[in-house]
C-alpha cells in the first residue's frame, strides 16, 4: 500500500528540489544576463577604437567644409576637397573595416556616394545612389547621432557604423563604415567559447540535479519500503515508531483490530494458510478505508492499528469506517485453497477521544484496553473506550512495560504457604507472579495479566516463572513449589519441552505442581488432556485451580485424573454467609472424596472461615490467616 | 536514458547551423538574384518569359529553371541576363529582348542594357536608366521608382 504520508517528511524531499531548481533558475537567468553583458562589453572594447577613430574622421571632414555652405554640392565640385577626404577615408580601413564612404541624401531621399574609401571595381561613383537595406538609416537624421546598425540579411557585412556630419545644425552628410562579419565572427568566437563553458557547468548542474532527484525518488522509493509490511502491504511497526510523533491526535479515531482464533487458524491450516488468510484480511480491510485518509498499521502478528480521519463535525464517519471493516471482514470468506475457505471474525477496540490522551501511546494503550474488553466479552465485537469503566484497567501494565520487566529480570515470584489443615503444618508453596516495576514497587497480577491475556507475553512470563520456581526446588531440596499455567500453556510446545526436560532431572516433578484453570479451552481440546496425562504421567502433580468459579467439569475431572482441586477463592469468602456456596462446597468435597482427589481451600482469611474448612473435611488450606505471599520461602 | 536521448537531440539542434553543408552552397544567395531577376522580367515584360544566362552552370540552371522557362540560346530568348563578363560581340542584338546585367560599370558603358542588379558595399543594389527603359518602352510598376536614375 502506498500511500502520501500525511506528514510534514514530505517537506524534507521537497525543499532541497525546490531550492537547487531556484539556484539552478536563478544561474541561468544571471548567465543569460551575464552573456548579454559579456557580448555587449566585448563589442565595446574592440570597437570603441575603431568608433573613436571614425569621429575623429568626421570631425576632420567637418573642419574641411566648414566654410561651404552646400556640402555635397562643394564636395562634388571641388576635387581637392574630394582628396582629402578619400585620404581620410582610407586611413579608416582595416581588415575588419571593408568599407569606409561619405553620403549624402538627395531630393528624392536616395542616398548618393560623395566619396568612397574602396579601390578598383568597388568603388563607386560620385553620386552612384546606394540602395540601403535598412529604414534605421533615417533615424539619424532626427537624433543626430551616431548610429549603429546590425545586419542580419547581409552576409558580408555584420555592422554599420554612421557619424552624422552637421552643417548648421542638419544633417547634411554621413560618413558610413562597414565591419566585415570576421570582425564579429571573433567577437562570436569569444562569446561561443563562454557560452559553451557555460552551457557545460549548467549541463553539470543539471545533471547533478537529475541526480539528486532520482537518487532522493530511489531513497524515498527504499524509505517506503521500509515502512511497508511485506506480507500484507500496509505500514509495520517502524512506520509507527517513525511517525508516532507526528500524528495529529485531534484528527484521528484510533482502533486496534485482532483476528479472532487467529493462533487456531495458523494451528489447524499451518502458518502458510494463515499467512494467506492475514493477507486476504488487510486486503479487505485496505479496499475498505478511505486511502486519502486513514492509515492502517500492523503492529503485531494479527494485529492491526487503524487510525481514521475524523472531521470537523465529530468522529462518526470515522467510526463508520472501522464499522464497514469489521462487517466487511465478518461477511467475507477467505480462501484457505483453491477451493476451500473460511469466515473469520475480528475483534476491535476504538479510542474515539484519543485527543485526551497527551501521547500516542496512551491513546493506543486505550484503544487496546477496549479492544481487550472484546475479547472477553467473548470477541466479534467492536468496542469503545469508555472512560468510567475502564479507570481501574487504566493502571495495568502496558505492554511495553511488561517486555521490558521481563528484558530487564525484573519478574519475581511471591511464595504462599499451603498448610494441612488438621494440622496447620506446612504442605506446600504455591508460587505467586510479581514484578517489580521501574520505581521498585511490586505490582500484582491484577495489573499483569490483563494486558498479556491471549499473547505471546503470557507464555514468556510461565518460562520466566517456571525458571524461578525450578532454581528454588534445586536450592530447597525438601520444598515443594505449584505454579500458575494458562490452559494455552499446556498446549504450547515450548513449554511442554522445557517441563519434559525438568522431569528428566531427580526429585523435579514431584515436587513442582501444576496449577490450571478449568476452562471451556481446556476441556474440548483432546491435546490439552492427552497433554495434562502426559505430564501426571512424568511425575508432576496437577491442580485443577479456581474451581466452581465458572466452567465447572466433574466428568473431566476423573478423565485427566487430576490431584487437586483449589476451589475459588470467591466461594470460600462466602461460605459462612451465604448457604448455596457453603452446600456448593460440601458437595465438591464430598465428590472430590469419592474420586479420591484432595482439595484446596483458597483465601481462608481467619479463624472463622478456617474452622468451617476445617469442619467440612477440607485436607489443606491457604490464606492471610495461615501467611501472606513472601518472596522468601522458609526452608 | 530518456533523458540522455532528450540531451543529444537538444544539443544537435543548438548546433544545427553547422550542418548547412548539407544544403547546396551559395544556393541562397542566387536564389535571392533569382527572385530578384524574376520580379524585375515580369514587371518589364508582360509576355512569358523566356530567360537566357551565357555560361549558365548548373547550380544556376536549377536555381533559375524554377522561375523561368530558360532559353538554350540568346536568339531564342526575349530576356537575357548577363552576370559574367563576356566579349559583347558573343551576344545576340537587343532586337525583341530586353538585356539586364550584374555589372554598374557595364550598365554605364553599354546602352543595350536597360537596367543592372549588383552588389554595392555588399548590399544588393538595383538601377534603371529612365532613358532606356523609354526606348524600350518598358513600363516599371510605382514600386520601382526609387531605383530609376535619370542619366
Amino acid at each position: 500500500m502506498y500511500r502520501k504520508p500525511l506528514f510534514k517528511n514530505i517537506f524534507y524531499m521537497i525543499i532541497p528540489i525546490a531550492v537547487i531548481s531556484s539556484i539552478l533558475i536563478f544561474l541561468l537567468l544571471v548567465t543569460m544576463k551575464l552573456e548579454k553583458s559579456i557580448e555587449s562589453k566585448i563589442f565595446e572594447i574592440s570597437t570603441s577604437d575603431v568608433f573613436s577613430i571614425t569621429h575623429n574622421s568626421a570631425t576632420y571632414i567637418e573642419t574641411l567644409l566648414k566654410d561651404h555652405p552646400n556640402f555635397p554640392e562643394d564636395i562634388k565640385k571641388n576635387s581637392f576637397l574630394q582628396r582629402k577626404i578619400e585620404e581620410s577615408l582610407k586611413t579608416l580601413l582595416t581588415p575588419h573595416i571593408k568599407y569606409a564612404y561619405l553620403l549624402y541624401r538627395d531630393n528624392r531621399g536616395v542616398f548618393r556616394f560623395l566619396s568612397d574609401a574602396s579601390i578598383h571595381e568597388e568603388k563607386a561613383f560620385i553620386d552612384q545612389k546606394l540602395d540601403v537595406d535598412s529604414p534605421e538609416w533615417l533615424q539619424i537624421y532626427d537624433t543626430k547621432e551616431p548610429l549603429i546598425i546590425r545586419h542580419t540579411l547581409l552576409q558580408q557585412l555584420s555592422i554599420s557604423y554612421l557619424v552624422p556630419i552637421l552643417n548648421q545644425g542638419n544633417v547634411e552628410l554621413i560618413l558610413a563604415i562597414d565591419f566585415s562579419v570576421h570582425k564579429i565572427e571573433e567577437i562570436n568566437n569569444i562569446i561561443h567559447t563562454i557560452q559553451n563553458g557555460i552551457m557545460g557547468v549548467i549541463s553539470v548542474i543539471f545533471a547533478i540535479l537529475v541526480f539528486v532527484i532520482i537518487q532522493t525518488r530511489h531513497f524515498s522509493a527504499v524509505k517506503k519500503s521500509a515502512f511497508i509490511d511485506k506480507l500484507t502491504n500496509v505500514y509495520n511497526r517502524n512506520y509507527l515508531q517513525k511517525y508516532e510523533d507526528f500524528i495529529n491526535l485531534d484528527d484521528y479515531i484510533v482502533a486496534t483490530l485482532d483476528i479472532d482464533y487467529f493462533k487456531k487458524i495458523n494451528d489447524t491450516y499451518g502458518h502458510d494458510i494463515g499467512d494467506q488468510v492475514l493477507k486476504q484480511i488487510a486486503n479487505t480491510i485496505l479496499l475498505t478505508i478511505r486511502h486519502k485518509d486513514d492509515i492502517v498499521i500492523r503492529y503485531g502478528g494479527e494485529e492491526f492499528l487503524i487510525l481514521a480521519k475524523t472531521r470537523r463535525d465529530g468522529y462518526l464517519v470515522a467510526l463508520n469506517v472501522i464499522e464497514r471493516i469489521f462487517y466487511a471482514i465478518q461477511e467475507n470468506t477467505f480462501y484457505i485453497s483453491p477451493e476451500e475457505s473460511i469466515n473469520a471474525t475480528v475483534s476491535i477496540g476504538v479510542n474515539l477521544i484519543p485527543h485526551k490522551s497527551r501521547t500516542f501511546q496512551e491513546a493506543f494503550k486505550l484503544a487496546d484496553i477496549a479492544l481487550y474488553n472484546a475479547k472477553t466479552k467473548g470477541r466479534n465485537k467492536i468496542e469503545i473506550y469508555d472512560e468510567n469503566e475502564n479507570t481501574q484497567n487504566n493502571i495495568s501494565m502496558s505492554l511495553n512495560e511488561i517486555k521490558e520487566a521481563i528484558e530487564e529480570h525484573r519478574i519475581h515470584c511471591y511464595y504462599q504457604k499451603i498448610m494441612h489443615t488438621q494440622t496447620q503444618e506446612l504442605s506446600h508453596y504455591e508460587a505467586l507472579l510479581r514484578i517489580i516495576d521501574k520505581n521498585g514497587k511490586v505490582v500484582l497480577p491484577d495489573r499483569i495479566l490483563p494486558t498479556i491475556k491471549g499473547t505471546f507475553i503470557l507464555r514468556n512470563i510461565t518460562k520466566e516463572v517456571l525458571g524461578i520456581c525450578y532454581q528454588q526446588l534445586r536450592q530447597h531440596p525438601m520444598v515443594s513449589i505449584s505454579i500458575n499455567l494458562n490452559p494455552h500453556d499446556v498446549i504450547d510446545e515450548s513449554i511442554l519441552a522445557i517441563l519434559k526436560a525438568y522431569a528428566k532431572e531427580e526429585n523435579i516433578a514431584p515436587r513442582l505442581g501444576l496449577e490450571i484453570i478449568e476452562t471451556e479451552d481446556l476441556t474440548s481440546r483432546m491435546d490439552a488432556k492427552s497433554n495434562l496425562l502426559m505430564l501426571k504421567n512424568l511425575g508432576y502433580t496437577i491442580y485443577i485451580d479456581d474451581f466452581g468459579s465458572g466452567y465447572s467439569n466433574f466428568i473431566y475431572l476423573t478423565e485427566i485424573k487430576t490431584d487437586y482441586i483449589k476451589i475459588d477463592g470467591t466461594i470460600i469468602q462466602k461460605i459462612l454467609d451465604d448457604k448455596i456456596s457453603f452446600l456448593l462446597v460440601k458437595n465438591i468435597v464430598a465428590f472430590a472424596k469419592e474420586a479420591h482427589i484432595k482439595v484446596i481451600a483458597e483465601y481462608v482469611s481467619d479463624a472463622m472461615i478456617y474452622e468451617m474448612v476445617k469442619s467440612l473435611g477440607i485436607e489443606y488450606a491457604q490464606g492471610v490467616f495461615f501467611a501472606t505471599p513472601s518472596p522468601v520461602i522458609d526452608a | 536514458m530518456r533523458i540522455l536521448i532528450l540531451l543529444l537531440t537538444l544539443l544537435s539542434f543548438l548546433v544545427a547551423e553547422n550542418y548547412t553543408f548539407l544544403v547546396q552552397p551559395y544556393s541562397k544567395e542566387i536564389e535571392l538574384e533569382a527572385k530578384i531577376i524574376a520580379e524585375i522580367a515580369n514587371a518589364s515584360l508582360h509576355s512569358k518569359i523566356r530567360l537566357f544566362i551565357p555560361h549558365m552552370t548548373e547550380m544556376e540552371e536549377k536555381v533559375y529553371s524554377k522561375y523561368f522557362i530558360l532559353s538554350p540560346k540568346c536568339e531564342t530568348a526575349n530576356f537575357v541576363f548577363v552576370n559574367k563578363n563576356i566579349e559583347k560581340e558573343a551576344l545576340c542584338d537587343n532586337e525583341n529582348r530586353l538585356f539586364f546585367t550584374n555589372n554598374y560599370r557595364k550598365l554605364l558603358s553599354d546602352e543595350k542594357y536597360f537596367g543592372a542588379l549588383f552588389w554595392n558595399k555588399s548590399r544588393p543594389n538595383i538601377v534603371f536608366i529612365h532613358k532606356r527603359l523609354e526606348q524600350k518602352a518598358i513600363e516599371l510598376p510605382k514600386t520601382f521608382d526609387q531605383f530609376v536614375e535619370n542619366f
